[in-house]
């Protein structure tokens, strides 16, 4: 048996750039719009937050503006984009050997806790700045700047000009 | 006496235009029908093959699901009747033509013997086992003696039982989503991949896995063939079956049962079997898990969307 295909590898940086501007291309060709991934998550709160507490949520000034009586906020075609994201994620992590047992990527000095509530603050960080920013780096920055939009422009810069700046004060987390 | 008037033969609550009679104790029975259909078709085809041996997931273990699945089943259906204490005639009379009268006395048979089955390898299966009684030792012998004509039964029964699944659906001649000969074979299909999708979770043998994986390749084949054909035969017919089709292709069903049944249900868990067997390191419980929702999700959709189908007026 071939063992090449169990050895983790990943794709060139500068490919993988150019594979992922055609992606857009392709996203707008197909529907009309660009990618994103933000308003999945916001959807999904917006619909827990209609299960527990359907009053408040209803009520409550940003998330009324996602919620109808015809349809769930859940069928929306950024969930199933996501759905996409996830599976073909996993099936290219299956042919690039990247899928073993479940594991947490991490530092080897740091522990699991650490690493998973960093990721967890992070989440939610990216996630209150990418509603300030109106979209994240695949909705704003790529598929925004791909349009010429300043606003876009603006975004990527901020995300990974910050990124740039902090990441020697987290590399811990990493290395 | 509570008496209702109808002025007019097309507008009859739940059951015109649409019909709103049957929810998800139907969809789950269907679901669970087809998988201990496909689990006991799978366990005698191979004790009738002489593989006992080589496939222990598939023959001993996977079979204790079939009678677990068979009684939530059946359970579902009786807490879907709406007159109860009435169930049993059913069984007062057999009519050919019946596909529920079918269905009924498949039931009647195989339901039993799922637990005679997977009693008779408890003793294999817990070594520990004792039945404390010598009525039900000496039966369990004559039932291990006898063991490959039980399989050859199970076979057909199961085979009955899967069919009929879909059969029930398709006699509905009033609703055209439903009126299609295609919809038993369909049935069938993903009740028998369902069930090896259950027993290739169980499973730990490499070996048994591969045996499985190609069977349930090929099914899973048959079964997207199965589905253009279907919406192949609604584009070709009458403008009913033309309007049932829309459902799908545009219509309301289109994204939850492309998405859910088609894409994630059969084509991706079809190709991560494949990469696996090619050597890929996928993980176990992945394909089987997709597989099982598929199936499910399918009952759910072709349940609910062949209610709305209609004859147009």
């Amino acid at each position: 048996m071939d063992t090449n295909h169990n050895r983790p590898h990943y794709i060139n940086p500068y490919l993988g750039g150019v594979l992922l501007g055609l992606l857009v291309l392709l996203t707008v060709y197909i529907t009309g719009r660009g990618l994103g991934a933000s308003g999945a998550v916001k959807s999904t709160v917006v619909t827990t937050a209609k299960i527990i507490t359907p009053a408040k949520a209803e009520h409550n000034a940003y998330m009324k503006k996602f919620i109808s009586p015809d349809h769930s906020p859940m069928y929306n075609w950024l969930i199933f984009e996501s759905l996409g994201i996830f599976f073909g994620g996993l099936l290219s992590g299956i042919l690039f050997g990247r899928v073993k047992k479940f594991r947490i990527e991490k530092s080897p000095k740091i522990t699991n806790k650490t690493r998973l509530l960093a990721a967890l603050a992070g989440g939610i960080l990216f996630g209150i700045g990418s509603q300030f920013g109106r979209g994240c780096t695949s909705g704003a920055a790529l598929s925004g700047s791909a349009t010429f939009a300043f606003g876009g422009v603006l975004v990527m810069l901020a995300i990974f000009g910050t990124g740039y700046i902090l990441a020697w004060f987290f590399r811990k987390l990493w290395i | 006496m509570k008496e209702e008037l109808f002025a007019s033969g097309r507008h009859i609550p739940h059951i015109d235009p649409y019909l709103n009679i049957w929810h998800w104790p139907i969809a789950l029975y269907l679901f669970l029908g087809g998988l201990a259909a496909g689990i006991l078709f799978f366990a005698g085809y191979f004790v009738v093959k002489g593989k006992e041996k080589e496939m222990p997931a598939t023959v001993k273990w996977a079979t204790i699901i079939a009678p677990l699945a068979l009684v939530i089943g059946l359970s579902a259906l009786f807490y879907d009747l709406h007159h109860k204490l009435y169930f049993w005639r059913l069984y007062t009379t057999i009519r050919l033509s019946s596909p529920m009268s079918w269905g009924a006395w498949t039931l009647m048979v195989i339901t039993p013997l799922s637990f005679v089955w997977v009693a008779s390898y408890m003793k294999e299966m817990f070594p520990k086992w004792d039945w404390k009684l010598e009525i039900l030792n000496k039966f369990e012998r004559w039932v291990i003696k006898n063991r490959v004509p039980f399989a050859w039964i199970m076979m057909i029964l199961s085979i009955i039982l899967g069919v009929y699944t879909g059969i029930l659906l398709s006699a509905f001649n009033a609703r055209p989503l439903w009126n299609t000969s295609i919809l038993g074979p369909l049935f069938l299909t993903s009740g028998l991949s369902t069930g090896l999708a259950a027993i290739m979770w169980i499973s730990k043998s490499e070996q048994e896995r591969k045996v499985i994986s190609r069977i349930d390749l090929i099914l899973i084949l048959v079964e997207l063939f199965l589905i253009i054909h279907l919406f192949m035969g609604f584009l070709a017919g009458t403008a009913v079956k033309q309007e049932a089709a829309a459902l799908f292709l545009g219509g309301e069903f289109t994204v939850t049962f492309w998405v859910f049944v088609v894409i994630l249900g059969l084509a991706f868990p079809a190709t991560l079997e494949a990469l696996e067997l090619r050597g890929y390191h996928v993980p176990k419980w992945l394909p089987p898990f997709l597989i099982l929702f598929g199936g499910l999700a399918f009952r759910f959709i072709m349940v609910e969307a062949g209610q709305i189908t209609r004859f147009l007026y």
